[in-house]
């Protein structure tokens, strides 16, 4: 692969408004080359010109994006910049649903931290994106307004449960946007449609505010259209909040001081992040992309004794489930929402599978197991950043399946995600950054996985491999 | 772990707990729990004996704040989204019977 060293062209063209990045969008605001009122136009232009393809959005806020973009304050980290909100985040006066019938016509009283940053940083909320219904799934499917496609091919998913915000972002819907992970649910969307998720620590960025899913892993984050984007939203996003007993005790991140190489950093690559169902092609574009981090400086090093992702896929399993069944008993109809006949399939069947984890005479068995289990991925991890200082390997084991694909299959998004829950258990960082495509023109991620706390690290590694390689360039055709 | 027993019985019980109705097209859910059930028995393959379980993996723990007097939601707003009030509070089904 040829190691490119391409700057971004600033594209000015007013009609093209909606492809800019983050960077792009700030520094034609600045220069007035155009205004905030034109660049929120141009992303709903695109919104109303594709989104009936693709269906990304749940909301769309139209009028009132483009009345506070007439007085945006441009000065601000991100005045008059349009966002999408993926729809778990409580957003004052606008419609949350987490794509559940049950909240359909839900209008939140106060705002999540995150949405409260953001706002005051100046992004205007262009719309709240689809997810998986209260984030259970990794495709979209299970959301109760359609699924979402892959702006790459709509015959294909995007991943999920951000599975609408990785899909406007590929698409040009919007210039930023917002997902939360639990077990992959920033990495696995992100990757599947060729965009940045920075999947921060858990507790780096509040929950509070945002509708409660595994609330021992849930953690929300951006996902954008180049690395620095991502680590701009990350600075806003970040730092301790009262209002979430988890948030962990530091200042707001910021990004560290960029250094020319990877010279002295050691990447480790378990062999078991390449489980013999992997797909071929996306088996390739790692290893390309190890060849890449070689280049600068990196040494990479294999890994084979990794505990075996299948223990985290049941880890994961019994806890999502156990605590789902707990964050959704609120959801009775009696001080907001519809009643408990709404609920859909997929939420039915992990609340009972929860119920059933934390019951007596199971309790034991299953939840307590798995809690100890839980402490053995950490000591592997632990034990693993002992040799390296970061691991790498494929976000999921297939580029973005066809629409349907999850169907009648209670563990899909399990198994999808067996690649990035692991870290999710342990509550580390990471990202997903394009690495590569298969032969029908789908894109594959690469994760980067370092110890909590260390996004500086993940940066790192992430910016200086988009710095050099142009697959997040690369746009859909649509 | 059991041996994934999940009869009728316990099927029933468990949606009884959830406070979910099953209606009788759903019940393929209880093949898919004992599925995932059965799934989650590759746990046993690793001995936990002396393991201490992780319930919050960034260490935090008695997480207390001042007791401090704040401003609460408005009243109006709090009920703002409630399909069913009266005189200002929230209305629910009876739950003790006469």
């Amino acid at each position: 692969m040829a190691i490119l060293k391409q700057p971004l062209p600033l594209k000015n063209k007013m009609t093209d408004l909606f492809k800019l990045t983050l960077k792009e969008s700030k520094e034609g605001l600045k220069s007035k080359k155009f205004t905030a009122v034109e660049l929120v136009q141009s992303c709903l232009d695109r919104i109303n010109s594709v989104d009936k393809k693709l269906n990304s959005f749940v909301t769309i806020t139209g009028e009132n994006a483009l009345k506070e973009a007439e007085n945006s304050d441009i000065s601000l980290p991100l005045g008059g910049i349009p966002i999408a909100i993926k729809d778990n985040y409580l957003t004052v006066g606008l419609r949350t649903t987490a794509s559940s019938k049950v909240l359909d016509q839900y209008i939140a009283q106060y705002n999540a931290t995150a949405v409260e940053k953001l706002k005051k940083a100046g992004a205007i909320i262009i719309g709240k994106t689809n997810m998986d219904a209260w984030a259970h799934g990794s495709s979209t499917e299970t959301s109760d307004y359609g699924p979402s496609l892959n702006p790459w091919n709509t015959g294909h998913l995007p991943g999920g449960s951000s599975g609408g915000s990785a899909a406007a972002i590929a698409a040009d819907e919007t210039i930023i946007s917002v997902g939360s992970e639990t077990a992959g649910s920033i990495r696995q969307p992100s990757s599947w449609c060729g965009v940045v998720g920075f999947k921060p620590t858990y507790g780096r960025v509040s929950r509070y505010g945002i509708i409660a899913m595994k609330s021992s892993t849930d953690s929300p984050g951006p996902i954008c259209k180049t690395v620095d984007d991502a680590a701009v939203l990350l600075e806003i996003m970040s730092g301790n909040d009262v209002h979430d007993a988890t948030s962990i005790n530091e200042k707001p991140w910021i990004r560290p001081e960029m250094k020319k190489n990877l010279n002295g950093i050691k990447i480790g690559l378990p062999s078991c992040y390449f489980p013999k169902e992997i797909q071929s092609e996306v088996k390739a574009a790692v290893l390309m992309a190890v060849e890449t981090l070689k280049k600068l400086g990196a040494e990479v090093i294999e890994l084979t004794d990794v505990l075996d992702p299948k223990y985290s896929i049941a880890v994961y399993t019994i806890l999502q489930r156990s605590e789902v069944s707990s964050n959704l008993a609120r959801f009775d109809g009696v001080r907001y929402g519809h009643d408990r006949s709404y609920f859909g399939q997929e939420a039915k069947r992990r609340i009972m599978l929860g119920t059933y984890s934390l019951s007596a005479g199971y309790y034991d068995a299953y939840y307590l197991k798995a809690q100890k289990v839980r402490t053995l991925i950490c000591q592997d991890f632990d034990n693993q950043f002992q040799k390296v200082d970061a691991i790498i390997g494929p976000v999921s084991p297939t580029t973005a399946l066809k629409l349907g694909a999850a169907e009648g299959q209670s563990m899909f998004g399990e198994i999808q995600d067996m690649l990035v829950e692991p870290s999710s258990i342990a509550g580390l960082p990471g990202i997903s950054i394009p690495c590569g495509f298969d032969k029908i023109g789908l894109p594959i991620g690469l994760q980067i996985i370092t110890p909590q706390r260390r996004e500086d690290l993940v940066y790192q590694i992430a910016k200086l491999f988009e710095d050099n390689t142009e697959y997040h360039l690369q746009r859909p055709k649509l | 772990m059991s041996d994934n027993l999940i009869t009728d019985d316990v099927f029933q019980h468990t949606a009884k707990l959830s406070r979910l109705e099953i209606k009788p097209d759903e019940l393929y859910i209880k093949d898919q729990l004992a599925q995932a059930a059965e799934y989650v028995e590759v746990l046993k393959e690793l001995n936990t004996d002396n393991v201490v379980p992780t319930y919050q993996v960034n260490n935090k723990s008695n997480v207390l704040r001042d007791d401090l007097i704040q401003d609460s939601l408005p009243q109006n707003l709090a009920l703002s989204q409630a399909e069913n009030i009266s005189n200002g509070y929230f209305k629910t089904a009876a739950t003790i019977k006469k």
